[in-house]
């Protein structure tokens, strides 16, 4: 029996293609997201709230912490302290900052929660957890070029790649191409 | 279909299976540098790696490319950095206490350079920046960050 390679060029272009959606999906909208980092952060928002309580009278890493818990009505004693400058003491919450201004007594409560999903995209497709994941990632990305290649070979006629097709795959190369050598030149 | 199901798990088991609390390489020295004795004598250490321990009362927003960590000595802190992308700090180590090592960069910014970097710093902590704060050039030290183990 002859071998029908365009048979089994559609089926796995296909196959792949199915298997990698959810992958496309998350490599696309977090390209857009963080290709914009600069304008904005795609990872976390950011909250802030000024608590004005009276000035604070303590000198001491213990007293303050005791003070700031019965004028913030805080429970739990913090993660951690820090004094970034004499006038300033921070106490790390999980996911909460105080950072608290001692003479006036004016407290800066920040917190940056994650946006929801977006975060996981970014993190899967910066690849920030290493791991594994950057074998899913690998087998991801020879899948794309595969499936490019694959793809190329689809149709066959006027709207294969000897017909319209060549043109579009031409303008595709010319456009990184293009965009590169003016780039280097201007 | 079943073994494909099977395939998806162990993909999801592996990736729990990651390590959050380890940031790039593995930490090689047996002792522990203090940064107050960093800040103190910076061109000593300038070039050598040190490992530190403090706590986490910063970090890099935008791209977890950097975190602060708190001296031994009230007031002081050191920032340690990491390459873009290699190593990524997420929010949710603020706070919390670190062991890290990098190599010590001792470098003199000029008053454009502080400018510009005091423009980038705010912009990255969501905070301002003041440039007639910058009143000349200005020594800058900073931990070249290699790996990092988070602690509770």
């Amino acid at each position: 029996m002859d071998f029908n390679w365009r048979a089994w060029n559609k089926i796995l272009h296909r196959d792949i293609g199915y298997l990698s959606v959810a992958t496309v999906f998350i490599y696309g909208i977090s390209g857009l997201a963080v290709n914009h980092i600069a304008d904005w952060n795609p990872n976390y928002t950011r909250q802030k709230v000024i608590i004005s309580v009276e000035p604070f009278t303590s000198i001491g890493k213990e007293e303050i912490i005791a003070e700031a818990k019965t004028k913030l009505q805080l429970a739990e004693d913090p993660q951690n302290y820090f004094r970034p400058d004499s006038s300033t003491a921070q106490l790390f919450y999980q996911g909460i900052t105080y950072s608290i201004d001692l003479p006036t007594g004016n407290v800066l409560k920040e917190a940056s929660p994650t946006r929801p999903v977006l975060f996981e995209m970014n993190q899967l497709h910066l690849n920030a957890t290493k791991g594994f994941w950057t074998y899913i990632a690998d087998l991801f990305a020879v899948a794309l070029i595969f499936m490019g290649i694959t793809g190329l070979f689809m149709l066959r006629g006027k709207t294969g790649l000897s017909g319209r097709g060549k043109w579009f795959v031409g303008f595709g190369v010319c456009i990184p191409l293009m965009y590169w050598i003016l780039y280097l030149y201007s | 279909m079943r073994y494909y199901i099977m395939f998806l798990l162990l993909f999801v088991l592996a990736l729990n299976a990651a390590d959050k609390k380890k940031f790039g390489k593995e930490l090689t020295l047996k002792e522990k540098t203090k940064i107050s004795d960093i800040l103190a004598a910076p061109e000593k250490f300038d070039g050598t790696l040190v490992q530190v321990e403090g706590a986490i009362v910063a970090v890099c927003e935008h791209r977890g490319c950097w975190i602060k960590i708190s001296s031994d000595r009230e007031f002081e802190s050191i920032r340690f950095k990491v390459e873009d992308g290699v190593i990524v700090f997420p929010m949710e180590i603020k706070g919390q206490n670190v062991v890290a090592e990098g190599t010590v960069s001792v470098k003199t910014l000029s008053k454009e350079e502080l400018i510009k970097q005091g423009e980038m710093h705010a912009k990255e902590e969501g905070t301002t920046f003041d440039p007639s704060s910058v009143k000349g050039p200005q020594t800058t030290i900073q931990l070249m960050g290699e790996g990092a183990v988070v602690l509770k």
